[in-house]
């Protein structure tokens, strides 16, 4: 029986690309007219991908060495512009592809996102999605006049009231409630707009939005969320999920568990997509392909091997320069940060060192080296194993988010998915969440 | 007398909601309205016309102000739907070159993070072509929506704004101009002893900093600034580069205003020739005099057939229902408002209707092309500068068409508009004279 088909989408901040590797060309400033990923959108969309996703944070990371060197060294967590003005550019140049951004719950308002969101549908005909995320780190919520963030569990109670609010706003114009007659001189029927008058423990909104929502009604929603409590909250209410596992047998069950969740909360498991982190190596043979992968994550470069630590640090909010990058993994740390990355991060790794901890750290995905015939072989394999649902696509930043490796994915490996109709061929919906639910 | 060049910008009235839908050249307006394309052809049009910039109204609620119900301001599409200007701003600043784009921001519904970082992006993206069209709110409404009981009290309000610029302008400049190293050999991005934290505790906002992007071309996006009362003026003469006004009272009234603006700018220290102030016009041009005059005699026939829909507006600025007044009583002296108080001010001891024709008389331009230039010439040489603001509230192609390729050239001929942008960033071309 061959392979059913699955999605392919790609994850990337909105930040400078690979500026230093021998193909950055000037990527080092240039990528903030936005030009860089407008050509990227054309790119992805010729290649078949579902979606675009920028992930996004709001802050200049210190947790390294308590100064912002290695975090600005890197260009690692900084510099990152604003996700929310990129999009409608994108989406001008393409036609069918869809857009996912990220806002946090914890910094912005209920009000403003539901309409940023909104708006953006509108203005891509309906093919944007909002990427859920809590945040996870003090640093930034110092931005925003907080001390710290409140406790990890107690965010996901805030995040679940922020998208009943954000719902309840989209929700809050009929459909029809525009029905512009000329004779009485009626634009919209204000008995189908109503207030939502939310009260909650952390949000309160009155509403209704000054605006109808956009051809989705709902925009797509994407989440991420690795503990219990996240898993939950993303089962409930997305429609695409985005993990990041080495393992297939645990992509298997990560996903096997998502699905459980969403049945238990009455939806159709097939309306949650769970997208897993690939970053596959291609080359034209297959020894040229470990020789590029041995040189991306191998950790021989020193400037390379600080900027893995400086970014797992940023995440954990753990100073691993602190350790002896030869001994074991250290296996009792503790963060108000992401926890469940850190947990991972320390029980994958038992017994290695630091040092051979940190090439896997950076690859996040399983192992995905070769020619481009090779690597389709072996996604098609994971894909079975998992049960589906497809992958996200990651250069990681600073290593190898070129225009070049662009091209080897979506001129290369896309192609030959697409040959063995592993990928779609076409975009036969207009709007986004049709073609993400469409296999 | 003649008068000194002077500048030209577009107030877009009504925001990213639903311009002219039911009138002879709507087109598909009522239909159309939430596609950017009618924003990119204005934006176009007036960069043809070499227009110094567009600002993007805002509000975000359904108003109920008037007959405290929502029904006379969705039925007539006034003040909402409105979607939100900084995901329009991008496009068209994507499809222009030159002019300004200003989307309006509210300091009561945004934290100054997360705006100064939207506007450091749009600057970026613009390559230094963003402006921000600095609002407090004037409606409960909005504030209900983001989970206040009420708005803060109208001074109140300036003082916030106060700290919020002060803020932002400290996140824009939280990184140094030349932070960004591209040290290749060394693997340095940035340098770190160039982005510095701002730590900022003031009474409404705390923001440890810095911003997570290097400083965008223009530093600070160009200001501009409506506020009409003390309090308001204060706070435009000195943050704005641009003041943009509604006063009425003919040139003597606008000549006031903006010695008064242009004096407080000074005791800022500030340099008054830094501060532009524009002033609202709705020119009614024809193919003739007389057309364009029959074209505003037709307006104005409408406007009094219809006094409910002038009403809307002062209704949904100053908060109170305006529909409980009968048209041809005066409005009692002791009506009061939280919101606009300039415009109730102007309000009180006229009739409704008396008000309305009265705004609706203040300073018009109607002819020709020539006639109208003419006018705004001597208009200009009383008042002393700065230039105009143009607005139409029921917005078509072919009312931009009618200034972009009619009245323009028309003040261009005299030597009254620029005909070139000089310089590639927004501020530098309002600034050259
Ligand atoms: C693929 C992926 C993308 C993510 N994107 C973001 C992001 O853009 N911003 C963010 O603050 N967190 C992001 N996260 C973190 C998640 O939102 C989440 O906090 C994390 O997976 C830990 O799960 P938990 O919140 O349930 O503990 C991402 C995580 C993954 C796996
Ligand atoms: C030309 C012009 C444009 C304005 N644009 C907006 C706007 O987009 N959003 C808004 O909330 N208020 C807008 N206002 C209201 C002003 O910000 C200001 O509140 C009003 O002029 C009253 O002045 P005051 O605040 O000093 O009382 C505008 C006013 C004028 C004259």
């Amino acid at each position: 029986m061959s392979t059913p088909p699955f999605h392919l989408a790609w994850f990337t901040s909105f930040t400078a690309p690979a500026w230093r590797s021998t193909f950055g060309g000037d990527t080092g400033t240039e990528w903030m007219t936005g030009e860089y990923y407008v050509s990227m959108a054309r790119q992805l969309e010729r290649a078949g991908f579902d979606f675009m996703m920028f992930e996004d944070s709001t802050m200049v990371s210190e947790a390294l060495g308590g100064t912002m060197e290695q975090d600005l060294k890197h260009s690692l967590h900084s510099p990152k512009l604003d996700p929310f003005p990129l999009l409608p550019i994108l989406a001008r140049a393409t036609k069918h592809m869809g857009f996912i951004a990220t806002g946090s719950t914890s910094f912005y308002s209920p009000y403003i996102l539901a309409r940023v969101m909104a708006t953006m549908d509108h203005l891509t005909g309906g093919r944007v999605g909002w990427n859920i995320v809590t945040s996870s780190e003090d640093i930034a919520a110092q931005n925003y006049g907080m001390d710290a963030l409140p406790p990890h569990d107690e965010r996901y109670d805030i995040a679940e009231e922020f998208v009943q609010v954000v719902k309840a706003l989209w929700d809050s114009w009929e459909p029809g409630a525009i029905v512009m007659n000329r004779e009485t001189g009626h634009y919209a029927d204000h008995t189908k707009v109503h207030r939502i008058d939310y009260r909650g423990k952390y949000h309160a909104s009155r509403g209704p939005l000054n605006m109808p929502a956009g051809p989705q009604g709902h925009p797509v929603l994407c989440q991420a969320g690795g503990s219990p409590k996240g898993r939950d909250f993303a089962a409930k209410h997305a429609n695409a999920i985005v993990a990041t596992n080495p393992n297939v047998e645990k992509m298997a069950a990560y996903r096997a568990d998502i699905r459980e969740r969403a049945a238990r909360h009455g939806r159709n498991p097939d309306d949650v997509k769970v997208l897993f982190h690939a970053a596959p190596i291609i080359a034209e043979t297959t020894e040229e392909a470990h020789a590029a992968y041995q040189r991306v994550f191998g950790m021989d470069d020193p400037l390379q091997i600080e900027q893995t630590l400086a970014m797992t640090a940023a995440v954990t909010e753990i100073d691993f320069f602190q350790y002896d990058l030869d001994a074991p993994m250290p296996q009792d740390l503790k963060t108000n940060g992401h926890q469940s990355v850190l947990d991972d991060f320390m029980k994958r790794n038992e017994g290695k060192t630091l040092r051979e901890s940190l090439g896997e750290r950076l690859r996040l995905g399983p192992l995905l080296v070769g020619t481009v015939s090779e690597v389709a072989d072996q996604m098609e394999d994971i894909v079975t194993r998992v049960g589906g649902d497809g992958f996200l696509i990651r250069a990681e930043t600073g290593l190898s988010h070129t225009r070049r490796y662009i091209d080897e994915i979506c001129s290369g490996l896309a192609p030959e998915l697409r040959r063995r109709g592993l990928i779609r061929s076409d975009y036969p919906n207009d709007l986004f969440k049709q073609n993400l639910l469409q296999f | 007398m003649s008068a000194n060049p002077f500048h030209l910008a577009w107030f877009g009235a009504g925001g990213f909601g639903v311009k002219s839908w039911n009138k002879t050249w709507s087109g598909r307006g009522g239909r159309d309205w939430a596609s950017p394309q009618l924003w990119v052809d204005i934006a176009q049009a007036l960069e043809r016309a070499r227009f110094d910039y567009i600002i993007i109204e805002d509000s975000s609620y359904v108003p109920d102000a008037y007959g405290s119900n929502s029904k006379a301001y969705l039925s007539s599409a006034t003040a909402t739907p409105k979607m939100d200007p900084t995901v329009l701003a991008p496009i068209m600043s994507h499809l222009t070159s030159r002019i300004g784009i200003v989307p309006t921001l509210s300091v009561t519904e945004y934290h100054p993070y997360m705006l100064a970082r939207k506007i450091n992006t749009l600057d970026h993206m613009s390559n230094g072509r963003t402006g921000w069209n600095i609002v407090t709110s004037s409606s409960h409404r909005a504030a209900q929506n983001y989970g206040k009981d009420l708005l803060e009290e109208h001074d109140l309000r300036y003082d916030i704004a106060d700290e919020f610029f002060d803020v932002s302008c400290r996140l824009w400049e939280s990184w140094d101009a030349d932070a960004v190293t591209l040290d290749a050999d060394h693997g340095v991005w940035a340098d770190y002893e160039k982005v510095h934290t701002i730590d900022f505790e003031g009474k409404f906002f705390k923001v440890r900093g810095p911003l997570n992007a290097p400083q965008s071309p223009q530093g600070r996006p160009v200001f501009t600034q409506a506020g009409g009362s003390a309090r308001g003026k204060q706070f435009a003469a000195r943050t704005a580069n641009s003041v943009i006004s509604g006063v009425e009272g003919g040139p003597a009234a606008m000549k006031r205003f903006r010695d008064d603006i242009r004096a407080q700018a000074t005791g800022y220290g500030r340099d008054p020739d830094d501060v532009k102030v524009l002033f609202m016009a709705s020119p009614v041009v024809g193919e003739t005099d007389e057309e364009a005059q029959a074209k505003r005699a037709r307006q104005v026939a409408f406007a009094e057939a219809h006094p409910e829909l002038g009403l809307l507006h002062l209704s949904r600025h100053s908060g109170i229902d305006f529909a409980q007044f009968p048209l041809d009583e005066p409005i009692p002296d002791t009506a009061k408002t939280n919101g606009h108080q300039q415009m109730l001010a102007q309000a009180i001891g006229k009739t409704p209707r008396e008000f309305l024709r009265k705004s609706l008389s203040t300073m018009e331009f109607v002819g020709s092309p020539d006639t109208v230039a003419a006018k705004m010439e001597e208009v200009m040489a009383e008042v002393g500068g700065d230039g105009f603001l143009i607005a139409n509230f029921d917005l078509n192609r072919r009312y931009v068409s009618e200034i972009a390729d009619g009245l323009v050239p028309a003040l261009q001929r005299r030597g009254l508009t620029r005909t070139e942008y000089t310089h590639s960033r927004f501020r530098d071309n309002l600034l050259e004279f």
